[in-house]
């Protein structure tokens, strides 16, 4: 039930006597939302009157007003907002009043439908979130796609087919992605392998940028990608999107839809979604990518139920991708590299269009399943529990002769079982301290069939964690400590590869901690400072890979002694946030204990079968990361806005001379680090354009409402990484490039904008166009490993539609 | 309208739905194709004109770890003329019928250095392009030197300096001509 009692806690409803025959239709209701706890008020809170279709957010103090409402009339008032229970209130008018809404958080014991998912206060390290306009555009596209326009996050690629983000100079096991709640194991197996994420599952994406590790766990030592789905329905009815998409480079077609239901009158939420994903070949602008098909299907579903104090969600999701690799970067030995590097166009070319999946091919599918139940104990106490399971799948088809190509089978499979349970018990503000303690379980199963690069391994792992945050409203301090211990145990075996008979039990335990603080200097400026200490232990493919890594041309040996890196990560972050100006600037230092990295000492080569290859050795030493990130959007005019990023890092470790004398001493730079990158760029709004401050784009996000109309037009540039170690490169760093992307996208009201009545059959369809690399420009980039073979892929024209309807 | 026991039962008719739904994805007995390695490249050297030469060099691979552990010296007299063959091995199992069945997608290469030595003759493969798995080989004086033996799978052009394709093994033996 909507209207229960227990929910009406603004006693302000106004009765009117009926007197008055005629009916004024011209009063406003004004009123002003707090949260009833602490009088806070609340910003960016929806209102939205029933009866008329009639809406607002209030403002930055939480005031907000509702013209031409009649008196004499009953309306029904519901305030909704991110971090409070769902508000519903009938009204009565009597002259222009002012009415105070007081909400409370979200744990109220009533068969109220709430939403439970209290967001989490703003994390003290810097974060980034991605822009609603952002994301759809980059929909269709893969995931690591969609968070290239952020400062500090870039992509480290294996063609124009895979890609990894990059936060701050580290990626794969150094971050955290995490999709509704469930990390992603996947990760580990190294970096030429693309998170499993479908992005229209996504409806939030959040860039946690700093140690994260006592939030996300092991190996968050750079930060966190976080993604969240869209909040299910409050109400009983039908809801729900379909999209299609079309690209012109690899004339490649991506459809999805979501459908959510609540059935009846009880408190239970559907949903199901789905992705079909096809594309061809690529074209890099002078010839064809030859064999860089791929095709997606991807799937997911949640039953939520709210029942008393508990609240269940229940979801799946499957993720399945297979896509081929460049025929050119296939290289059986260390000439071939050579030779293929060499070579201006690429070598063994298949320079012309097909949707066909040739070997070498890779086949990828992710499966989660996630349970999770919460109870709430009381008005301020919360307890959780969510299980998940994932399991992932990785086949690698390489090319081989026709008696084994035949069969349809791959050479190499990797499998990964992970069981995880957490535990969690939270509290809402108690004497303005808000937070809680966990507990978290896992236990994880990796196989790796013969030839494979990495031993088989069954691990255990135990954690647990407390974390509180002080927030005194409007006290412009706010605090957060908290701390983390975690413990693994691996049990290593394998046969072949060289490592014949291992078996080595290995275990690894420390703690993580984290800082914080937020200072709010006046409304639209804030700072914050975030020091913290993260971990994770070495894998087990850099302490026992040995053999032939063929992709790379290269001989790998792990190190059995490796120890666990460390991270002090520290950043200070300054935003502000008025209606003309947005910026952000960042500055970071981590410092990585024991950062392990591939190292070729010079002239070590092995005679491999297929000639000499040659070898590197995982090692480990100190290393600093440093940069910074910034981000500016300026109003110019009420509908020109200008925009402009910049990402500058640079990272090294301290290195010794042959004496292992502590002061010979040096610095040498780090492989693989991002080079610095500038975006600039213009946008043209038309109609009244919408804040796009942080929480409103929160907010907007959330609601998958109306988007504004726009075009924009945006110049990157990425300059020559100048900063190569001392061994140098295989082949020089590519040079100096920019590339013009433009996006435009416009919301039709189908039908429902005027007549309340037609609320239930609300329909939007957004139309979009994106153009990436608009000017067609030949460019290799310095983190894409197909940077030896192969220029990136040349002008991308997309088209979508999203049709939206249900309320 | 539900009541709580049929909520109940339905959200376990979920779990369970939903359990299922993962067991008939799983692909069991999921045993993928053993890699195709090469273990053993045997040359085998035959004298023709009078000379009794005879002799097989192997080098070896035992572990599969992709190292060469043993390349022996190829030791042959001067002045002679050799018919060669070379045997790859899997293992135990000779695949040089494989190799041969494919024989369009392959292609021996062998380049001599330093050493008085000459391959020439390379058989062709089913389209009249050459293969080379037999050879002719021609010594002249007493020297040293080496010979380096590839095979190149799917190659572009065969008749190029540069075959294209991929190298499915590169061994390069130490050769003594005496």
């Amino acid at each position: 039930m909507l209207k229960s009692k227990a929910i009406w806690l603004g006693f302000c409803s106004l009765y009117f006597s009926p007197v008055l025959n005629a009916q004024d239709c011209h009063l406003a209701l004004r009123g002003h939302v707090t949260e009833s706890g602490t009088n806070e008020p609340l910003a960016y809170a929806t209102v939205f009157v029933k009866e008329t279709m009639l809406g607002t957010e209030t403002d930055e103090n939480g005031y907000f007003a509702i013209p031409n409402l009649c008196e004499k009339t009953d309306y029904t008032v519901v305030i909704r907002h991110l971090e409070c229970a769902h508000f519903t209130q009938v009204v009565q008018l009597k002259e222009n009043a002012q009415m105070d809404f007081h909400l409370t958080h979200n744990a109220i014991l009533n068969e109220v439908v709430i939403k439970e998912k209290a967001i989490a206060p703003p994390s003290t390290q810097a974060d980034n979130l991605v822009e609603r306009a952002d994301l759809e555009a980059s929909k269709g596209l893969n995931f690591s796609e969609t968070l290239r326009k952020i400062p500090g996050v870039s992509l480290l690629s294996s063609g124009g087919t895979i890609a990894k983000p990059v936060i701050q100079g580290l990626h794969s096991n150094r971050i955290a992605i995490v999709a509704d709640g469930v990390t992603l194991q996947s990760q580990q197996w190294g970096s030429d392998h693309a998170p499993e994420i479908d992005p229209f599952a996504a409806d939030k994406i959040t860039v946690v940028k700093g140690a994260a590790g006592v939030k996300y766990g092991i190996g968050a030592m750079a930060g966190a990608i976080v993604l969240e789905p869209a909040l299910l329905r409050e109400e009983r009815g039908i809801n729900g999107w379909a999209s299609l998409g079309g690209f012109s480079n690899g004339l490649g077609g991506v459809a999805s839809g979501s459908m959510d239901w609540r059935p009846g009158r009880g408190t239970m939420t559907f949903r199901v979604q789905g992705t079909a994903k096809r594309s061809g070949n690529l074209r890099a602008p002078n010839y064809w990518l030859g064999n860089t098909a791929a095709q997606e299907f991807n799937f997911s579903a949640i039953a939520d139920w709210k029942h008393n104090r508990w609240h269940h969600t229940l979801s799946t999701s499957q993720f399945g991708q297979e896509y081929s690799i460049l025929r050119a970067a296939h290289t059986g030995s260390v000439s071939d590299l050579l030779l293929a590097i060499q070579s201006e166009t690429p070598r063994n070319n298949l320079d012309y269009f097909t949707y066909k999946l040739d070997r070498p091919k890779q086949r990828v599918q992710h499966n989660v399943l996630k349970y999770k139940g919460v109870f709430h104990i009381n008005d301020l106490w919360k307890l959780s529990g969510q299980y998940s399971f994932q399991n992932n799948q990785r086949r690698e088809y390489d090319r081989g002769r026709a008696n084994t190509v035949a069969e349809d089978k791959a050479q190499v499979t990797f499998q990964l079982w992970s069981n995880t349970l957490d535990v969690a018990l939270e509290h809402l503000p108690i004497r303005h301290w808000q937070g809680g303690v966990g507990v978290q379980a896992s236990q994880q199963l990796n196989y790796v069939s013969r030839g494979g690069f990495i031993p088989d391994y069954l691990g255990f792992g135990g954690a647990v964690w407390a974390m509180e945050r002080w927030r005194r409203y409007p006290n412009p301090w706010e605090f957060e400590l908290g701390a983390r211990y975690d413990y693994r145990w691996n049990h290593i075996t394998t046969t072949g590869n060289g490592n014949n008979n291992l078996d080595k039990q290995l275990a690894f335990g420390n703690i993580s901690g984290t800082t914080g603080a937020i200072y709010h200097f006046t409304s639209q400026l804030t700072g914050k400072l975030n020091t913290g200490y993260a971990w994770r232990p070495p894998h087990v493919n850099e302490l026992f890979a040995r053999g032939v890594h063929h992709g790379a041309g290269t001989y790998e040996q792990g190190n059995p002694d490796l120890k666990a890196e460390k991270a002090w990560n520290t950043n200070l972050s300054l935003t502000w946030e008025s209606r003309a100006i947005q910026a952000a600037v960042t500055l970071y230092h981590n410092r990585v204990d024991n950062f392990i990295y591939l190292n070729q000492p010079r002239d070590s080569i092995v005679l491999s079968i297929r000639g000499p290859f040659p070898a590197y050795f995982y090692q480990q030493d100190d290393a600093i990361l440093q940069g910074l990130d910034a981000s500016l959007s300026l109003e110019l005019f009420p509908q020109l806005t200008a925009e402009s990023r910049v990402s500058i890092l640079r990272g090294f470790r301290i290195a010794y001379q042959s004496t292992p004398n502590e002061k010979d001493h040096f610095h040498d730079w780090l492989p693989l680090m991002p080079a610095d990158r500038y975006q600039y760029g213009l946008k043209w709004t038309f109609g009244k354009k919408t804040s796009f401050s942080k929480r409103s784009a929160d907010k907007q996000n959330r609601a998958g409402s109306l988007g504004e109309t726009f075009v924009r037009l945006l110049a990157g540039t990425t300059l020559r990484q100048i900063h190569i170690p001392l061994e140098g490169l295989t082949k020089s760093a590519p040079a100096t490039f920019t590339t013009i992307s433009m996006d435009a996208a416009h919301t039709f009201h189908l039908s429902g904008r005027h007549k309340p009545s037609d609320q239930r059959n609300r329909q939007l369809l957004e139309v979009g166009l994106n153009i990436q690399n608009l000017s067609n420009v030949r460019y290799r980039e310095y983190l894409d490993l197909f940077r030896y073979f192969t220029d990136a892929p040349g002008i991308n024209v997309g088209l979508r539609a999203k049709w939206t309807f249900g309320s | 309208m539900f009541n709580t026991k049929m909520r109940v039962q339905t959200f376990l008719l979920l779990i369970a739905a939903t359990v299922s739904l993962f067991t008939v994805g799983c692909d069991k007995g999921d045993d993928p194709t053993p890699q195709e390695l090469i273990t053993k490249v045997a040359v085998h050297l035959t004298g023709t004109n009078g000379s009794t030469f005879n002799q097989e060099f192997e080098a070896e691979d035992p572990e599969g770890d992709g190292i060469w552990n043993n390349i022996p010296t190829l030791n042959i007299p001067a002045n002679t003329t050799f018919d060669v063959h070379i045997h790859v091995y899997d293992g135990a199992t000779k695949i040089d019928g494989e190799i041969e069945a494919e024989s369009t997608a392959h292609l021996f290469v062998y380049k001599p250095t330093g050493a008085n030595l000459v391959v020439s003759d390379l058989n062709p493969d089913t389209d009249g392009k050459s293969f080379g798995i037999n050879s002719k080989w021609v010594s002249a004086a007493t020297s040293t030197g080496s010979v380096k033996i590839q095979l190149i799978h799917e190659p572009t052009d065969k008749n190029a300096a540069d075959p294209g394709g991929e190298v499915d093994f590169e061994v390069t033996f130490p050769v003594t001509v005496q």
